[in-house]
């Protein structure tokens, strides 16, 4: 904040462009762009919302901030605020983390003690509020829905939050590992962030170990290390008793990889190459005992569960596609509904409106495509011939 | 008792009311209501629509949508099993299948009537000590079926 308040408006967002930070939220969005938007607009009112709806299921790295450094992500938030001129901010933090959002209160009100968050040249009022268990408010139009206080569903963009946002004024909407870096961006200097990480990737990625390996745990590396070197070196190997079957990245909405395809670099494009995500950095390895095809159930289930029903590719499609999944778990599925299944797939990615239907094809086709037999095996036997 | 629970929904209904030119927000009434009462009574909800001055529908909209919001009481304790990908992984769902077990065993003693709601959470963020169990507020990992019975003797 110090670096930040002897900088111009223009120049933190300089400074950012500089250091190619990209949102750590899952859509990887370059900061400074969505910054400049929003300081150019003239508007009497505008927001920062810190995204603390942590939904992915495998993530916890904001759960750690705000429990463990609340004052990295107050500190973050200030610095957007007076890039862009906002005097209000909300922390919107997801039902299931009490404990986060206690820590966050007690440490807005020790800033506000210290006179952190008013000065003689601004004010900020940072306030955290509460969602009450949606996954899709994890996407930003959503959350801003529900700030409102309204049903978390999804809106048509543009226009974006940075021109109209909350309550129709200029709004940036951030992860909290996003504003949480910035702290450090501005007491390095941009390019020491630059010089970190690959040439999509710069700087650091906190992934978040778990599942069945020996050591789970929450890791900060620069991107780049392969998938192989983070669960050998950091996860060290596979837990007592289990042998490894796959990994999932990103979270609920993140593909699968089976063991052949370990040597991926951890990095945006690589990722977007393999048609993946990195998402939130959730990483979570499957041991042999996992059944495939229940865990394909389960990720159709889930997003049947929490679509907002906005718009018809999800809201119907992850219904079909789940009752698909529990004929063929049942054994009456035929040979053409795993055709069905990826056609349904392909539609629900080209066609729904935001991440949330978009992706969620993804763990279910890439579990179909990797472990093809444990899905034949379960059709009915009029249809393997086929 | 009846009565008191209306006063008291008056009274919390009444630090959400939107202050003139605000505009109302119908969650953060609704999770104000919950956290006083434990849970949103359906009945209640055209005396909120018109503190809040929306209409029921907005109001009914909201309660259905959001899946932490309840609209039946819950027991004293409420135990939610993470069901996120890790605790998936580290076989969750034999926990809960066990929760469930314990649950079932106390259900015949008048005395355990009301004691526990068992639900399912999508992820507690604590995927490191999967899996799992989150009962009130308090966080548990690393749980085992067998552990299960010590884990919930404590909350009476």
């Amino acid at each position: 904040m110090a670096a930040a308040r002897s900088l111009s408006p223009e120049a933190i967002v300089e400074e950012l462009r500089i250091s190619r930070l990209r949102g750590r939220g899952g859509a990887a969005f370059p900061v400074w762009k969505k910054w400049q938007v929003a300081q150019r607009i003239r508007s009497e009112q505008k927001y920062v919302v810190a995204n603390a709806d942590e939904g992915d299921a495998g993530t916890y790295c904001d759960r750690m901030i705000m429990e463990g450094d609340p004052f990295r992500l107050i500190e973050g938030m200030l610095v957007c605020a007076r890039a862009i001129g906002a005097t209000r901010g909300y922390i919107y933090c997801r039902y299931e983390y009490p404990a986060a959002a206690r820590a966050m209160r007690f440490a807005i009100q020790k800033a506000r003690e210290a006179d952190l968050l008013d000065s003689d040249d601004y004010s900020f009022d940072l306030e955290v509020v509460s969602g009450a268990g949606s996954y899709v408010c994890g996407e930003e139009t959503a959350l801003l829905e529900s700030l409102e206080g309204r049903r978390g569903v999804v809106l048509a963009k543009p226009p974006y939050p940075a021109e109209s946002g909350l309550y129709g004024k200029p709004t940036i909407v951030s992860n909290v590992l996003t504003f949480a870096t910035i702290p450090n961006i501005l007491a390095n200097g941009g390019a020491w962030h630059a010089s970190l990480g690959t040439e999509g990737s710069r700087g650091t990625m906190a992934v978040q170990l778990g599942g069945r390996v020996k050591q789970p745990g929450l890791i900060e590396i620069p991107f780049g290390l392969t998938l192989r070197d983070i669960l050998d070196r950091f996860g060290g190997g596979m837990a007592a008793g289990s042998r490894f079957k796959a990994v999932q990245i990103g979270g609920p909405l993140g593909s699968l990889f089976p063991e052949s395809q370990l040597d991926i670099p951890i990095c945006y494009d690589a990722f977007a190459e393999a048609g993946a995500i990195l998402g939130h950095g959730g990483i979570v390895v499957y041991d042999h005992e996992t059944d495939m095809v229940e865990l394909a159930r389960h990720f159709m289930a889930f997003t049947a569960d929490e679509s907002c029903g906005k718009c018809t590719p999800c809201r119907i499609g992850s219904v079909r596609g789940r009752e698909i999944l529990e004929r063929i778990q049942s054994g009456q599925g035929t040979a053409e509904d795993l055709f069905l299944l990826s056609d349904l797939g392909e539609t629900m990615k080209a066609t729904s409106l935001c991440a949330l239907g978009g992706r969620a094809p993804y763990p279910v086709l890439t579990a179909i495509e990797h472990f093809p037999n444990e899905f034949r095996s379960k059709l009915s036997a009029f249809s393997s011939q086929q | 008792m009846r009565i008191r629970n209306k006063t008291q929904l008056a009274e919390t209904l009444e630090t959400c009311r939107p202050a003139l030119l605000d505009n109302p927000n119908i969650l953060k009434a609704l999770l104000a209501i919950q956290s006083a009462r434990g849970y949103v009574p359906t009945n209640a909800i055209p005396q909120i629509a018109q503190v809040l001055g929306v209409t029921e529908a907005q109001v009914a909209g909201v309660l259905s949508y959001y899946s932490d919001l309840r609209t039946q009481p819950p027991g004293r304790h409420l135990i939610r099993v993470c069901m996120g990908e890790s605790c998936m992984a580290n076989y969750g769902a034999r926990v809960f299948r066990a929760i469930q077990e314990y649950v079932r065993m106390t259900v015949g003693d008048p005395t355990q009537a009301k004691r526990f709601t068992v639900e399912q959470m999508s992820c507690a963020g604590n995927c490191a000590l999967s899996p799992t169990v989150m009962i009130d507020a308090d966080l548990y990992g690393r749980v085992t079926p067998s552990g299960v019975p010590s884990l919930l003797e404590p909350y009476r």
